[in-house]
């Protein structure tokens, strides 16, 4: 094998891990772009807050609270509540990334979102050939798909009607999944457990998204501090791997050798 | 009346709103010496993240409020919990829990 086919399965073996998620992303963000489209976007506007806001649930906020002529600056600052989760996204992704670049990092941070975080978080944390590199490809295939998307669907504009409870669900589908690849014991369901349940109670109380970021930050630590205190006990059934962790294990490693077949 | 000119406005401020959590983190934990502590910590971020989102899709209006918005999205979403274990493909998660929801929505 020469030099340009290893590249060339360079980009294409990263395409293939970032395709299921650039799929998912056609259905949200065609619903995206009618949305927009309906509350005032032209299609280069639909494309340029596509690329530069780069976030689903912003779109789709921006979509609905202009709808409702919500002014410029509640707008923005309902934005930051809901963005600021994306602190917690790239402060758990650092360990990772720090031996690049300073101005690698800003162009990293600028096309990072939920989705290819969740992806990119599972190949570092499972697969030693993955790089900061191979990360911002994830990110820009799947901005590609979601901008396109955006935009096509800024087009057909009315054309179609969509129900959009069942669109939004693509995007539980992917949380759902991504929740369950993070599950390693006992332990991380009991912390899923809980996060849920204080999310809701504080996004209630506070009347803000402002509540998940909380709920994600006390389970999180509520995890962590319960795993410090476990540790020395060899049998801790709460840390005991599960089945379906073993078998992630053997999935990664087929996966592995599946990539790497033609060396 | 809102122009373009609005919309370029608010997208371009939209923007830095956006950034502004996603950059300043990474460059301030990749560049200083971070207590192993809070790797451990931020090792349980994802679980508790996403499913924090799922339940605010499930459980919580557009409103802040408390409701169960369909069966339908309850049912199916236990479903993606079971598929996702099942088949680690992200692919085949989405579309049974789209197939799911469509199917549940119409019956229930």
């Amino acid at each position: 094998m020469n030099e340009v086919d290893e590249e060339n399965q360079g980009w294409l073996a990263v395409f293939k891990i970032a395709l299921p998620l650039c799929l998912s992303y056609i259905p949200i963000g065609l619903a995206c772009g009618i949305l927009l489209h309906s509350s005032g976007f032209n299609i280069l506007l639909t494309g340029l807050v596509s690329i530069l806001v780069f976030s689903g649930g912003a779109q789709f906020l921006i979509a609905s609270m202009l709808a409702i002529h919500a002014p410029l600056l509640q707008v923005l600052l309902m934005l930051l509540f809901l963005e600021l989760r994306y602190a917690l996204l790239s402060a758990s992704l650092s360990p990772f990334m720090k031996k690049e670049s300073l101005g690698f990092l800003v162009y990293f941070a600028s096309s990072m979102n939920d989705e290819n975080y969740a992806i990119n978080y599972l190949k570092f944390a499972t697969d030693k050939n993955w790089n900061g590199h191979k990360a911002v490809m994830v990110n820009h295939y799947s901005m590609l798909f979601w901008t396109v998307s955006n935009m096509i669907g800024s087009t057909i504009g009315n054309l179609i009607h969509f129900d959009v409870n069942i669109v939004n669900f693509t995007l539980t589908a992917l949380f759902g999944y991504m929740m369950v690849m993070q599950v390693k014991n006992w332990l991380s369901i009991g912390v899923a457990a809980l996060s849920g349940m204080l999310s809701v109670w504080l996004m209630i109380v506070l009347k803000s998204t402002m509540g998940l970021v909380i709920a994600t930050l006390i389970a999180s630590f509520v995890g962590f501090l319960i795993e410090h205190s476990l540790e020395g006990h060899k049998h801790a059934f709460l840390l005991r791997g599960l089945h379906l962790h073993r078998r992630k294990g053997q999935f990664t490693d087929v996966k592995e050798t599946s990539d790497n077949h033609e060396d | 009346m809102r122009t373009n000119g609005d919309y370029l406005l608010l997208i371009i401020l939209a923007a830095i709103v956006a950034f502004i959590p996603r950059v300043v983190p990474l460059l301030y934990f990749t560049k200083r010496k971070i207590p192993a502590w809070f790797d451990e910590w931020m090792k349980y971020i994802p679980v508790a993240l996403f499913t924090a989102l799922i339940a605010k899709d499930v459980f919580v209006t557009s409103t802040y409020t408390f409701n169960v918005n369909s069966a339908a999205e309850v049912i199916s979403t236990l479903l993606v919990f079971l598929i996702a274990a099942r088949t680690k493909s992200m692919g085949i998660t989405v579309i049974a829990g789209l197939i799911s929801i469509l199917i549940f929505s119409y019956v229930l």
